[in-house]
């Protein structure tokens, strides 16, 4: 089953990433080429095999102690550094409802 | 003395008696980075100051009569999705074109224990994801044995940076085959270590149960310095992943491989997209195993061909996800001027990520939504247990399968522009990611046709990367000059003897 | 608008809640080390794990899984040994990663329930309607719903669906309608379908809207120091009928937690938050209706009272014929009233799939059965305890059973009193000690034997419990200084007893005659002529034995 534009229009709004019309026809192009080359994948399916979630298969129960480690925290300076918007202690983002938003 | 002479062994052995100090090395490396940065590109940011403090620490260190750590000294390039305190770590995205390392990766803190001098930081496909570090957003790297030709990917800056030899050593990172690959195909020695052996903490993710750290160097031994380095502090306690491994890469180096077995695979070797010129190297490099005494074994993986699809499905899953956070607001790209929350998401992601970016997570979208992941998620899983029996199998008759890297030498820029064409780059890399095995890239020399570095791959089981460089080593002096016993192929030649002296 | 009482004649409300947990008392939060925030500034504690840096790895905490089988267990839940941590999926600013690290088909702890007792008028809310296999059926899918998982992945996701393993008793249509005893009361299970293991979001503070709401903010203000905090939550089946039910639930959840001392259990600060659904179906009737979801059920009374008031709204809706979409509401406190928030059109994707940077968990029995041995005595063990060994009647055991820290206290008062005082103590800290805010258990001891002791009345001790509370009096004392102490010799009072007979004729024979209420008046009488200083409750025995 084919993927339609709109389908992908739904996938990048969920996904955020603003696509121009342009890149949404190659966008879909390129998800019915990916998801073509997937076929194969889809006779392995096989009832008896187990999945595996994890390369080291053994792996299992790793856990940490709830312990402090302040030399890890960072300070607040350097916490924000990175932000491309902040107000006094805080990460700031634009009205979450606000003009031309559908939610 | 040229710098790019010298062995990471050397280097280090030369500070550790004196011969130079380690700001001579950093200071020539850094030489060498100015003289043949503007012919192959390699790095995104050079931090000299960086690199010239941890030589001053270990002159001083060395002045007090301190014992020296093993790679003292050691100029090595770090993959730019790495972190490390005072630099960028940009993952050649627009995305983070200014983002500011907070922290260091465990592989980097480990790597400059072990005192190597962080030179800079290497050029990269975007995010890794590539095979020709053509979709870094900031500018290509050049293969130094061809400047028209792509280093490969998606760690083309670490490996291009070694093979001109701006620096000794470089660290990259393994989804695919970003290490194999361009180790390939620009004819150094390139090691994806068995997944869990490297720590991951640091390392901006790319897919999490696939991604693996690893060092490039200009010979096995460098190569396995470095895997020593790396893996000396054990498990980190920041990756559930990561793995306690014995530290003794080196000491098994030159071990016999007489009566070893080592496998082939005939279908592989008959493939489609295999050029004769890697072909007949693979071949040649199978005989010089078996001049040394090893048995050649034919093995078979009949799942094999599953790799590419269930690694296009796990990879991109794991890639939504791991990029989901990239949205403008504690970090990177933020678009100006958006009226509300969602354009600004929206809109930061469109515009700092490049396309392949883009076009991986959407796909990853896609894969993992309701209905559509238990078709593919599951099987790709499964996929990967058919795979890793196939190994576990295949090791019950072997100690090692020999195969190629890449299917061709470098291609040149802008060959491969179908991105689907360009995943086959990695038809003989993947399946190692999907099962996690080790495996590494060995240069054989100059190919017959192309006059371009070729290389074999040695693969091996899960945790017996130390055997595996004793394979790389076997064929490293397979191909040796006779006469100096040096590596078939050392700094390319265009780049040889460029600034850098010592 | 009819009253609740009203609606639930004709309409049976089936009510499931979602409880999330913080887990205060750790010291660190889930996945990384960074300080677990209580009043701290603005983004004090962060780190690259819980900020969600490029490259940061998660580590979970250790004693947060130990918590959560503890939970798990005093749940009556089995623990799943086999789960994996999941990743869910969504673009908001309080996610760092975007995606929330929570548990998929399988949590930590499945298939609980805990038992309510409801007396009084609670118990005359339910609606004797039984259960059926169509409910089975029906509560199946709803609990799928409630998982947060989209139906078609909880069907087919592979790691799930281990129910065949689960006691009969969990089975929907096994289930039986609560017995009612002759006072109405009755005692009901709840089931628990899971309690899974989460991180919390961080805080936003909404800027320049009004009340400080989303809607019509210019910008939100974003402070991560709560992100990361471990975070179980609860998720019941739709086996709840009343609001009263409902409230009870979540008492005793809270009694659990508290005595587990796994958290502080706030719902003031918000270290404990209930959401809550429900929908209406005709009395009798085993189709579910649609069901709304209730945000901000921050304190007992507003889960109480938001499930009232929209029972009472949907009742109200569906009587003119109208529709209930499934939508959530939030809870207005100050208008009383649920509000749209959202109207969910399709089910939400979050695009689950196990978090490969987490290892699977295999939980050992060594680890379950050490968790096990961390659990102390728990509330309802407590309250049957307190019943057998002190004769304390059923609700005060539960009261003093249910919060750890009285629970505590009063054992300590016990402690100190002889055998005949000890039901005296159970009655002191039901009934006088809550009025008191730093009373000791040596005071309570004290006061209780007095009381038991017929030395003082119960107005006295009181008075003797306002002048010692805050400080190291013995009430004991404090009665003899201030000469309360009550003649309880009755050699002394009987011949007051025959005065006041000699001379009230007339309504000694009006209690010959049946009337005993004018008992009252001869003991007033009596107590009028001890001048305060007789015991009214030995006046009362004298008279009735005298009257006989």
């Amino acid at each position: 089953m084919a993927l339609s534009e709109k389908d992908v229009r739904g996938i990048a709004e969920y996904a955020k990433i603003a696509l121009t019309e342009d890149e949404l026809t190659e966008m879909t192009a390129y998800l019915n080429d990916a998801v073509q080359m997937l076929e194969p994948i889809l006779q392995y399916d096989l009832p008896d095999v187990e999945p595996t979630f994890h390369p080291i298969g053994s792996l299992s129960n790793v856990m940490g102690d709830d312990a402090l480690e302040p030399e890890r925290d960072l300070a607040l300076d350097v916490a924000l550094s990175n932000a491309g918007s902040s107000r006094e202690r805080y990460f700031r983002v634009p009205s979450i409802l606000g003009e031309g938003s559908e939610e | 003395m040229n710098i790019d002479q010298l062995s990471a062994a050397r280097i280090a052995a030369g500070v550790a008696a004196g011969d130079f100090t380690a700001t001579e090395v950093a200071k020539a490396s850094l030489d060498a980075i100015e003289a043949r940065e503007g012919g192959v590109q390699a790095f995104l940011q050079v931090s000299p100051e960086l690199a010239l403090d941890a030589a001053a620490k270990i002159d001083a260190d060395r002045a007090a009569g301190k014992p020296l750590p093993p790679l003292a000294g050691v100029p090595l390039a770090i993959k730019d999705n790495m972190n490390l305190v005072g630099t960028r770590t940009t993952c050649a995205s627009r995305m983070l074109e200014g983002y500011e390392s907070v922290y260091t990766a465990t592989c980097v803190e480990r790597m400059l224990a072990a005192g190597c001098l962080p030179m800079g930081k290497a050029n990269m496909d975007e995010f890794a994801f590539g095979s020709s570090t053509e979709s870094s957003a900031f500018h290509r790297t050049n293969n130094p044995w061809d400047t028209e030709r792509v280093p490969g990917g998606s760690s083309g800056g670490s490996a291009a940076s070694v093979a001109a030899g701006e620096v000794a050593l470089a660290l990259g990172s393994d989804t695919g085959g970003s290490i194999r690959q361009p180790a390939s195909l620009c004819g150094v020695v390139g090691m994806k270590p068995t997944y869990g052996a490297v720590s991951r903490y640091g390392v901006v993710a790319f897919g999490s149960s696939l991604d693996q750290v690893g060092p490039f160097g200009r010979s096995v031994e460098d190569v396995a310095l470095a895997m020593n380095a790396l893996v000396a502090a054990g498990h980190d306690p920041y990756d559930c992943t990561s793995q306690d491994c014995p530290v003794d890469f080196l000491e098994h180096l030159n071990d016999p491989i007489e009566g070893k077995r080592v496998g082939v695979i005939p279908a592989f070797m008959e493939a489609e997209g295999l050029t004769p010129e890697v072909r007949s190297a693979v071949e040649s490099a199978a005989k010089k195993l078996e001049e040394q005494g090893a048995e050649l074994v034919e093995v078979d993986l009949p799942h094999l061909d599953a790799a590419i699809s269930a690694y296009y499905v796990i990879g991109p899953a794991e890639a939504f996800s791991n990029l989901a956070r990239f949205d403008g607001i504690r970090y990177g790209y933020q678009e100006e001027g958006c009226a509300n929350l969602n354009d600004q998401s929206s809109l930061s992601r469109a515009h700092g990520f490049g396309a392949e970016a883009k076009r991986r997570q959407l796909l990853g979208a896609y894969l993992l939504s309701s209905g559509v992941y238990d078709k593919y998620y599951y099987a790709a899983q499964k996929a990967r247990t058919l795979i890793t029996r196939d190994y576990d199998a295949a090791y019950e008759k072997v100690d090692t399968i020999l195969m190629p890297s890449s299917p061709r030498t470098a291609f040149k820029f802008g060959e491969l522009s179908d991105p689907t064409q360009m995943y086959l780059s990695d038809m003989y890399t993947i399946s190692l990611n999907i099962c996690g095995n080790g495996g590494i890239s060995v240069p054989l020399g100059l190919g017959a046709d192309s006059g371009l570095p070729v290389s074999a791959q040695l693969v091996g089981p899960a945790f017996k990367d130390r055997q595996l460089l004793t394979f790389a080593r076997a064929i490293e002096r397979g191909f040796a000059d006779a006469a100096t016993g040096a590596p078939a192929l050392s700094v390319a030649p265009d780049f040889a003897g460029k600034g850098g002296e010592l | 608008m009819k009253k609740l009482s009203e609606v639930l004649e004709d309409w049976e409300a089936v009510i499931g809640l979602e409880i999330h947990t913080e887990l205060t008392a750790l010291d660190t939060k889930m996945f990384c080390n960074c300080r677990l925030s209580h009043d701290d500034e603005p983004n004090a504690n962060v780190c690259p794990v819980c900020l969600g840096l490029p490259g940061a790895l998660p580590v979970p905490n250790k004693r947060a899984i130990e918590s959560i089988v503890m939970a798990g267990l005093a749940t009556n839940c089995e623990i799943q040994k086999h789960s994996m941590f999941y990743r869910k999926h969504y673009f908001y600013p309080d996610m760092a990663k975007n995606f929330q690290t929570t548990q998929g088909p399988v949590a930590f702890a499945m298939y609980g329930h805990l038992d309510l007792e409801v007396t009084g008028q609670g118990a005359a809310e339910r609606p004797d309607c039984a259960f059926g296999a169509e409910q089975a059926d029906s509560l199946a899918s709803a609990s799928a719903g409630a998982e947060g998982l989209s139906t078609s992945m909880t069907a087919t996701m592979r790691e799930g669906n281990q129910r065949a393993g689960h006691l009969a008793s969990y089975d929907a249509s096994n289930m039986q309608m609560p017995e009612r005893r002759a006072d109405g009361s009755y005692t009901v299970p709840i089931r628990i379908l899971r309690i899974h293991m989460e991180e919390d979001a961080a805080k936003m503070v909404h800027v320049g809207g009004a009340e400080g709401r989303i809607t019509a903010a210019a910008e939100s203000l974003v402070d991560y120091n709560r992100c990361g905090t471990p975070l179980i939550e609860l998720v019941t089946e739709p086996d709840l009928r009343t609001p009263e039910e409902a409230r009870l639930f979540m008492e005793k959840l809270r009694q659990t937690f508290l005595t587990l001392g796994i958290s502080d259990c706030s719902m003031e600060k918000g270290s404990m938050r209930c959401d809550g659904n429900v929908s209406l179906r005709r009395r009798g009737s085993t189709k579910l209706g649609t069901k709304t979801e209730m945000k901000n059920l921050n304190s007992f009374k507003s889960l109480h009272d938001a499930l009232e008031y929209e029972i009472c709204r949907q009742a109200e809706v569906l009587e003119e014929g109208g529709i209930i979409y499934q939508e959530t509401r939030h809870w207005e406190p100050s208008r009383r009233r649920t509000v749209v928030m959202r109207v969910k059109e399709t089910a939400d994707d979050y695009r689950l799939f196990p978090d490969p940077d987490l290892a699977p968990f295999d939980l050992t029995d060594e680890f379950i059965e050490a968790a096990r041995a961390q659990i102390p005595e728990l509330p309802d063990a407590k309250r049957d305890r307190y019943m057998a060994d002190f004769g304390l009647k059923s609700a005060d055991a539960a009261q003093l059973a249910g919060d750890p820290a009285v629970a505590a206290f009063f054992e300590e008062a016990v402690a100190g009193v002889d055998a005949k005082a000890v039901a005296t103590v159970g009655n002191v800290m039901v009934n006088l000690a809550p009025s008191y805010d730093a009373l000791t258990p040596a005071q309570v001891a004290s006061i209780s034997a007095l009381l038991a002791a017929d030395a003082i009345t119960f107005a006295q001790a009181r008075e003797v419990l306002d002048l010692v509370n805050g400080t190291d009096k013995d009430p004991e004392k404090v009665v003899d200084e201030k000469g309360m102490r009550q003649v309880t010799d009755t050699g002394a009072l009987e011949p007051i007893v025959d005065e006041v007979l000699g001379r009230c004729t007339d309504q000694v024979q009006q209690y010959r005659d049946g009337n005993k209420k004018v008992l009252g008046f001869l003991v007033g009488q009596c107590m009028k002529a001890a001048k305060g200083s007789g015991n009214p409750k030995l006046f009362n025995q004298l008279l009735a034995q005298k009257l006989g």
